[in-house]
């Protein structure tokens, strides 16, 4: 296999899939896609770097280092969407604005509570994918040696 | 914020505060521990003169659960027995543990868990007493199992420490599930987890009484109540402070506390009072005469609370104004008592090395302040006039007095006991002569058993404030406005002959022990060997064997762990075939031709099945199982469902990226190598072949079955989605499946992330350990 020409569509592929994954978050509520398919994809490009450039250049990426951190904060960001209105004493999981009330919106994207649950979604999707993949990575190297 | 919310805020929060402040820097877990506690203390003693309003919120209405607290009457006396005794605890704990960590030879750091721990208890604690909801006390009464499971066992390093943990939790946590089951069936018949509502709204009926008899069972466990006493005794192992608090105030006072909560419906039947007098009169009279021979401190101190008890258990169930009323008195009076005494044995074993009464004697000259201040405490407990505890027995004797003589009798018996056990105690550890080396000890050692003994000889001469406390508790319980209003009589009340009955009797039962020592030794050694402790073990035994057999037929090999798996389920795919009406099931179409690529793509699914069946190489089984995938998602775009084909499309790339990252990790030739257990013949047997052939087509059959037959099957009509398509624009959505994902159906992705979160740890920690092979 031409390994020069794998790299090269790697990094030139790496952006683009980012975009298509935020595209996919952004979009995900008015159209097909959702914070999951987002965060695999995001995860998938990373994935990508793996596979072409091998584990030590592609841990120096920063969705990578910071892999545990991102489903961390992925995972908060959505509990907390769920239970903050329990604070407000409303039930869990209860969405802002309400059914049919006006929400602001840029463009078609309207800024609403279920918007951001999906995005903790999708950070901790990507952070899994992405760390999973880092500790096999690393447990694979560590056999060879 | 107002004073209820204040109380749990500052309960709840200790334990985290000083986990942190612990881990940050361990020598201020001490500093914070105390702090928060007193703080706490101070909450609850607020609440205790201007009870704060209750809280109530719902937080998932659709089940009827809500946060329902309310610092009552019976609240402020557990919680000021939690962080009242805590806080003389906690201190103690700060002289006390860095002492014990070092004689272990464990590092000082350790502490902050003990206080955590401790505190988290606590915390538990003041909730779970100011919790009126059910679902809300039975998740504080589990925390307070989980709290004792790490403080009994907090010398892990020790076996005996680990056995005693893991009892304690088994006994009051199955029992705890009981409660659940009684919480759910109360629910179900009365339509509601709130206490109020269905101290309102219960009129006893067979459910009812099974409900309660559960939540009685629970109740008792945890106030090691014969016949589920022997964890108790076996908690001993923790450290002292443990011990002390899990007796008086936390952990044992948790079981009679929910017999209060539950009065109100435990009344309604006669009977159910009548169960309680039996079990109180037994475990009484049981833990006392343990107590009578024991030569192990905190043994015998940990029989005599299963006596005592057993005394409050009886009141509860001889009832009334004395008894119930009373009952809360003496739950005071045994706190106060009860955690000095404890805190006595471990100041004693701290400065003279030993465990049992036969190896210490003569401390009154070494250490008279502790003399007198235990002396005060074992006093109080044995009811001596001029202490708190003479109040208790007083009206133990009250009570007993209305149900008849037998009672009467029982009652001076038991009385006459806890006289000579605490006799015994106190005359083991400060009398006779003097044996073995007594190293100083500091202060703070000392200190809280003071405060402790002091209130108890408070509690005698001024025991109108602690009197203030039990009834405002017992009120709650009785639904009434009776008052205690505790004085001594000076003349001929029986309740006054009584008392003077049982210390006379004790007097004469502790010079004549010679005489019946021996005996009651014998009796005592067979009861702890035959007791129901021999069940328990037993059954444990028995469940780990079982389970132990199940396990090693499901993991022998990869066949038998697939079958194991495949088998149940066929089996149940049968019994729903069996029993589904199949009208209109079952039936074959014509094809359409605009089907032509559908059919095609399942084709190719099918094809790539069969191949990923063939054994060849990891690598291609691999290949061929993820062109299922692809080819199915294929599948999904011509239904015209484009979410699930995107989803399937990505899923199906990371699965197969993940599953060759993980192939990598296997041994070279895994697949020629030797993998049945030496043990085993090595060639797999015939009839193991046939098994698998016939589970795997069986298997298959069914399956086939199943999609058929749901396949053919007409769309049913009143589908929930279609009302998911009208609510979708309501909700600010485009795209349904988004829409149910993040908010309809919102709660269960919830819990799928929270789950996607903890197996990444758990892939962390296997990786990361190496225990992937």
């Amino acid at each position: 296999m031409n390994n020069d020409m794998a790299r090269q569509a790697a990094r030139l592929l790496l952006l683009p899939t980012w975009m298509v994954a935020f595209a996919i978050l952004i979009k995900g509520y008015s159209d097909s896609g959702d914070g999951f398919s987002g965060g695999v994809i995001a995860a998938l490009g990373v994935i990508m770097q793996y596979v072409t450039f091998g584990t030590a250049v592609a841990e120096k990426l920063r969705p990578v280092r910071y892999a545990r951190q991102i489903a961390l904060t992925g995972l908060l960001l959505a509990l907390a969407t769920a239970f903050t209105p329990v604070l407000r004493g409303q039930s869990i999981m209860t969405h802002f604005p309400g059914p049919n009330e006006h929400a602001t919106h840029i463009g078609s994207l309207e800024l609403t509570t279920p918007f951001l649950f999906d995005i903790g979604v999708f950070l901790l999707v990507m952070g899994v994918c992405v760390g999973v993949f880092d500790l096999l990575a690393h447990a694979t190297r560590r056999d060879r040696s | 914020m107002n004073a209820t919310v204040f109380l749990l805020l500052a309960a709840l929060s200790a334990a985290p505060l000083t986990a942190a402040f612990g881990a940050a820097r361990p020598s201020l877990a001490r500093p914070v521990a105390i702090l928060t506690t007193a703080i706490a203390f101070l909450a609850a003693l607020y609440n205790a003169f201007r009870p704060g309003p209750a809280i109530d919120k719902e937080w998932a209405p659709a089940w009827g659960m809500r946060l329902h607290l309310e610092a009552d009457g019976l609240a402020v006396l557990f919680a000021l027995l939690a962080t009242g005794i805590g806080l003389a605890v906690i201190i103690y704990s700060s002289g006390y543990i860095p002492l014990h960590l070092h004689h272990e030879h464990r590092p000082e750091e350790d502490q902050t868990r003990f206080f955590a721990f401790i505190l988290m208890f606590m915390g538990a604690m003041t909730g779970l007493v100011m919790a009126q909801d059910l679902m809300l006390i039975f998740l504080f009464w589990d925390l307070t199992a989980i709290a004792s499971y790490y403080l009994i066992g907090f010398d892990s390093q020790k076996r005996e420490a680990r056995v005693s943990a893991f009892m304690a939790l088994i006994v009051t946590g199955i029992s705890a599930v009981g409660f659940l089951i009684g919480a759910l069936m109360l629910d179900a018949e009365f339509g509601s987890f709130q206490l109020p509502e269905l101290i309102a709204s219960v009129v006893p009926n067979y459910e009812s009484d099974i409900a309660l008899v559960l939540i009685l069972i629970a109740a008792l466990a945890k106030s090691a109540q014969v016949p589920l006493h022997f964890w108790l005794p076996r908690a001993m192992t923790a450290p002292t402070p443990v011990s002390a608090y899990l007796h008086s105030a936390a952990m044992v006072a948790a079981g009679v506390f929910l017999i209060g909560r539950f009065y109100p419906l435990i009344v309604l039947r006669g009977w159910m009072l009548d169960l309680l007098l039996v079990v109180g009169v037994v475990s009484m009279v049981a833990g006392g005469l343990l107590a009578l021979t024991r030569d192990n401190m905190k043994q015998l101190l940990a029989y005599s609370t299963i006596a005592q008890y057993g005394y409050i258990v009886t009141m509860f169930g001889l009832g009334g104004k004395a008894g119930v009323l009373g009952a809360m008195f003496a739950i005071i009076a045994h706190g106060l008592a009860k955690s000095a005494l404890f805190l006595t044995a471990g100041t004693v074993t701290e400065a003279t090395g030993a465990r049992e009464l036969s190896a210490v004697g003569g401390l009154r000259h070494s250490m008279p302040l502790l003399a007198l201040a235990s002396g005060l405490a074992a006093a109080s407990l044995a009811a001596i006039p001029l202490t708190m505890g003479f109040f208790k027995d007083e009206y133990f004797f009250e009570a007993a007095t209305h149900h008849g003589r037998l009672m009467q009798v029982i009652a001076v018996v038991a009385a006459a006991m806890t006289f000579c056990y605490l006799a015994r105690f106190w005359k083991g550890i400060f009398g006779g002569p003097i044996l073995g080396t007594v190293s100083p000890v500091p202060n703070v050692l000392l200190a809280p058993i003071v405060v402790l003994g002091a209130l108890s000889l408070l509690g005698g001469f001024w025991p109108e404030p602690f009197a203030r406390v039990a009834s405002n508790a017992g009120q709650v319980s009785l639904l009434s406005t009776d008052e205690l209003h505790p004085a001594y009589h000076l003349s001929r009340t029986t309740e006054n002959i009584m008392a003077a009955l049982a210390i006379g009797s004790g007097v004469l039962l502790f010079f004549s022990r010679r005489v019946w020592f021996a005996t009651v030794e014998l009796a005592s050694d067979l009861g702890e060997k035959i007791g129901p402790e021999r069940a328990f073990r037993a059954g444990v035994l028995n469940l780990n064997n079982f389970s132990d057999r199940i396990h090693w037929i499901e993991v022998r090999d990869l066949r038998s762990r697939v079958a194991t798996v495949l088998a149940p389920a066929a089996l149940m795919v049968v019994i729903t075939l069996i029993f589904t009406n199949a009208d209109s099931s079952f039936e074959l179409q014509k094809p359409h031709r605009d089907d032509l690529t559908l059919i095609m793509m399942i084709g190719i699914a099918a094809i790539a099945g069969v191949a990923a069946a063939i054994p060849r190489d990891h690598f291609s089984m691999a290949l061929a199982l993820s062109g299922v995938g692809f080819a199915l998602s294929v599948v999904f775009a011509l239904l015209r469902a484009p979410d699930v084909a995107l989803v399937a499309v990505l899923v199906e790339t990371l699965f197969g990226v993940l599953f060759f990252a993980f192939l990598a990790l296997l041994p070279r030739n895994v697949e020629h190598a030797d993998v049945v257990p030496s043990d085993e013949p090595q060639e797999l047997g015939h009839h193991h072949r046939v098994r698998d052939s016939v589970l795997a087509a069986f298997g298959g059959l069914l399956a086939f079955l199943v999609a058929w037959g749901v396949l053919s099957r007409p769309a049913p009509v009143d589908s929930v989605f279609e009302r998911y398509v009208d609510l979708t624009p309501a909700a600010h959505g485009g795209a349904i499946v988004t829409v149910i994902l993040a908010d309809f159906r919102g709660l269960d992705t919830m819990g799928e992330i929270t789950v996607i979160g903890i197996a990444f740890l758990g892939i962390a920690t296997f990786i990361r350990r190496r225990r992937l092979r």
